[in-house]
């Protein structure tokens, strides 16, 4: 595994990019294409989470996750790096199924994915972007389009394996984008304790305050443990690692963020405060690729159904074993 | 090289053996409430381990076991859990106190003491805290006097968990002034069959008697028993508190996946999702108590990051109870048979798992102070 020191120096640097570039052009500045190319290699998986782990903490702008799921369908296929990004489908309780496009409309095309069809691109030009206009630093789209734009050019056969792959990774690469947004939240909550007073001293004196913020800071370590393992996992990840991995985070992050609002107080829940734009981040990851919700019923149903033993510690063994 | 230094090796070789279904392992599937049976057939199967091979990897060679690394006790509870062992009982302090005496007491005490405790022969006890020092760690009363060729230690010990069952007890007792703190503490090895030794078993609430009470009076201890430097005990009970709270989870968590598994024949579909959240909480405990296995390997221990997965380990413990609880009533109201009774022992005892090993306040405690840096 990428030393921890290896993968903090990354993080740093993406943090620095994505400050200096909130958008998808700070994924070429960090060589990110590139280590796309080398995803077999350990050190190219954990960099390129690393960068997802900035972009939440930085509050980055770009479609990073949506094209980074796009790649893995298209690989090869002569598309320029950042230019096609996956619209997420998700089902609204009152539209029924919507299309979300994460991040800012900065590709050239949209990869919509048909399960049992194929998938096929569609011109950004060609699609109605309506925003979502959910405060935060945070941009949403839906997305709707004539049927008659969208032709399936990746058959059935070849995107049920790219769906697969990018369901997975993008899941792993959401988990830590809401791993980096909920240790912003958390960071600021630090900051607050440690110099609001209140009764002559620093809130981050009493035990209630400081129990809180030793949760959070559980939380983000139970995340961040699994996640690395789902990375250095990778294709010998047991079955539904990512949907684990991906729910914890989810359910996870909606906690930490909970805690440091309470630490905040009032101001916590200003508009000028930082702390909606990281919760706003990590409710909108939540909400894709299977919300914390659906994902551990699914698997609550999975193990009891099939009376099915997850072997999570096996898989770690193995390739601990290996390694 | 022995090949079953290889992990899959090794696994597989232990798989096979458990697939045959040796007695020891049958007898120790059984539910039963009875806490000196869990005894008996624990020992028993620790015995057959050792005696086939199986439980001496992960141990020095030089120390009588027959090397690999922590990977392979890892491997052995995790393939022990998925045949149906119920847990490790007593064999609990091998996880916790081994690997500390490996590091840190005499080569020539450890070469015997290693294998008699694999083998099931010799059980220890820990003997930290005291009547007037709990979470308090830094301020026990329990002294050891400096005299010919040792020590002589005179105190009481309380919730020394297996005491009554253990030949020997690792005592932390005050070598330096009353008030030196964690500066003056040192870690002895008393023999608790020695004269002046007193144990008195606790009843515990779920009816199990594991906890104890010890007293010493000029109990004497040999100087080649001394763990560690002298008024060097406050380092060896970190680096014992580094195994009981980080990789010590990794253990315990394999029976917990077992339990909960188990459980889902009297689940309802209405369950599903809180089913889902007690096996994220198991995964969160796999994921951290791994990398508190892996720093082990390497050497560098988790520190006070062994809190998170104390924590971790606490809260799925409890999810997963919770969930057996919700689809199972009769370990509340029913007829008490075997199984039933060691549900409602387990089920109880994970009330307390955030009380034991250091408490959950004093978990949190060391996060805010030690790693979030609060003032």
């Amino acid at each position: 595994m990428m030393t921890s020191d290896a993968e903090e120096a990354f993080l740093e640097s993406a943090r620095a990019a994505f400050r200096h570039d909130p958008g998808i052009g700070a994924l070429g500045a960090l060589g990110v294409w590139d280590l796309l190319d080398e995803f077999a290699d350990r050190e190219a998986r954990a960099a390129t989470f690393a960068m997802f782990r900035a972009h939440g903490r930085e509050l980055g702008r770009s479609a990073a996750l949506a094209c980074f799921m796009a790649h893995l369908y298209v690989a090869g296929d002569g598309f320029a790096s950042g230019s096609v990004a996956v619209a997420m489908p998700r089902r609204s309780a009152r539209r029924g199924d919507v299309l979300l496009l994460v991040g800012e409309p900065s590709m050239k095309h949209v990869l919509v994915d048909r399960p049992g069809l194929g998938a096929g691109f569609v011109s950004i030009d060609d699609v109605e972007l309506q925003p979502v206009t959910v405060p935060g630093r945070l941009i949403l789209h839906e997305l709707t389009f004539a049927p008659e734009d969208l032709t399936v050019e990746i058959p059935e056969a070849r995107a049920k394996t790219a769906r697969q792959r990018s369901a997975f990774l993008g899941r792993i690469a959401a988990a830590f984008e809401i791993l980096g947004a909920a240790e912003g939240a958390l960071d600021l909550a630090l900051e607050h304790a440690s110099t609001r007073e209140q009764f002559g001293q620093p809130i981050g004196k009493f035990q209630a305050v400081r129990h809180l913020l030793a949760w959070a800071r559980t939380d983000c370590a139970a995340v961040l443990e699994a996640s690395r393992q789902a990375a250095a996992l990778d294709t010998a990840a047991p079955s539904r690692f990512d949907e684990v991995v991906k729910a914890l985070a989810g359910r996870n992050g909606r906690r930490v963020c909970e805690r440091a609002l309470q630490v905040l107080g009032g101001i916590g829940f200003t508009a000028e405060q930082d702390h909606h734009h990281f919760h706003s981040r990590v409710l909108a990851l939540d909400a894709v690729l299977g919300t914390s919700a659906e994902l551990a019923r699914g698997l609550g149903a999975w193990l009891r159904e099939g009376r099915t033993d997850p072997g999570f510690p096996r898989a770690l063994l193995h390739r601990g074993g290996r390694a | 090289m022995d090949p079953l230094h290889e992990l899959s090796a090794y696994q597989d070789g232990l798989e096979k053996w458990l697939g045959s279904s040796p007695p020891s392992l049958v007898a120790a599937a059984v539910p039963n409430p009875s806490f000196a049976a869990r005894v008996e057939t624990t020992s028993a199967l620790m015995k057959a381990l050792f005696d086939e091979g199986w439980g001496r990897y992960g141990w020095p060679e030089a120390l009588g076991g027959l090397g690999g690394t922590i990977l392979h006790r890892a491997a052995m509870w995790d393939s022990l859990a998925r045949h149906g062992v119920r847990g490790m009982s007593l064999f609990e302090h091998v996880e916790v106190l081994l690997p500390t005496l490996c590091a840190k007491a005499k080569r020539e005490f450890v070469s015997a003491a290693l294998p008699a405790f694999l083998s099931g022969r010799e059980v220890w006890a820990q003997g930290f805290s005291e009547p007037e020092a709990g979470s308090d760690l830094a301020s026990l009363r329990t002294r050891a006097r400096a005299v010919a060729g040792g020590y002589v230690i005179r105190g009481r010990k309380i919730w020394t968990s297996w005491a009554a069952y253990a030949t020997w007890c690792l005592v932390l007792a005050r070598t330096g002034a009353p008030e030196s703190r964690h500066r003056g503490l040192t870690a002895f090895i008393v023999d608790l069959r020695e004269p002046g030794v007193a144990v008195n078993a606790i009843e515990q609430a779920n009816g199990t008697d594991e906890l104890a009470e010890v007293a010493f009076d000029d109990v004497f201890v040999p100087e080649h028993r001394v763990v560690g430097e002298p008024d060097g005990g406050w380092a060896v009970a970190m680096h014992i508190l580094s195994s009981e709270r980080g990789t010590f989870a990794w253990f315990r968590h394999c029976f917990l996946y077992q339990q909960l598994l188990a459980h889902l024949e009297r689940s309802e579909p209405a369950g599903d999702g809180a089913v889902g959240e007690a096996l994220l909480d198991l995964a969160a405990v796999t994921a951290t108590s791994y990398h508190g296995l892996e720093s082990h390997a390497a050497d560098t221990p988790l520190g006070p990051r062994a809190a998170f997965t104390k924590l971790l380990l606490c809260e799925a413990e409890r999810a997963v109870h919770d969930r057996i609880l919700a689809g199972d009533a009769d370990l509340a109201v029913g007829l008490q048979d075997d199984e039933t009774a060691a549900l409602r022992q387990e089920y109880l005892f994970s009330r307390i798992v955030t009380v034991y090993g250091g408490s959950q306040q004093m978990q949190l405690e060391t996060i805010a102070k030690q790693l979030l840096r609060l003032p």
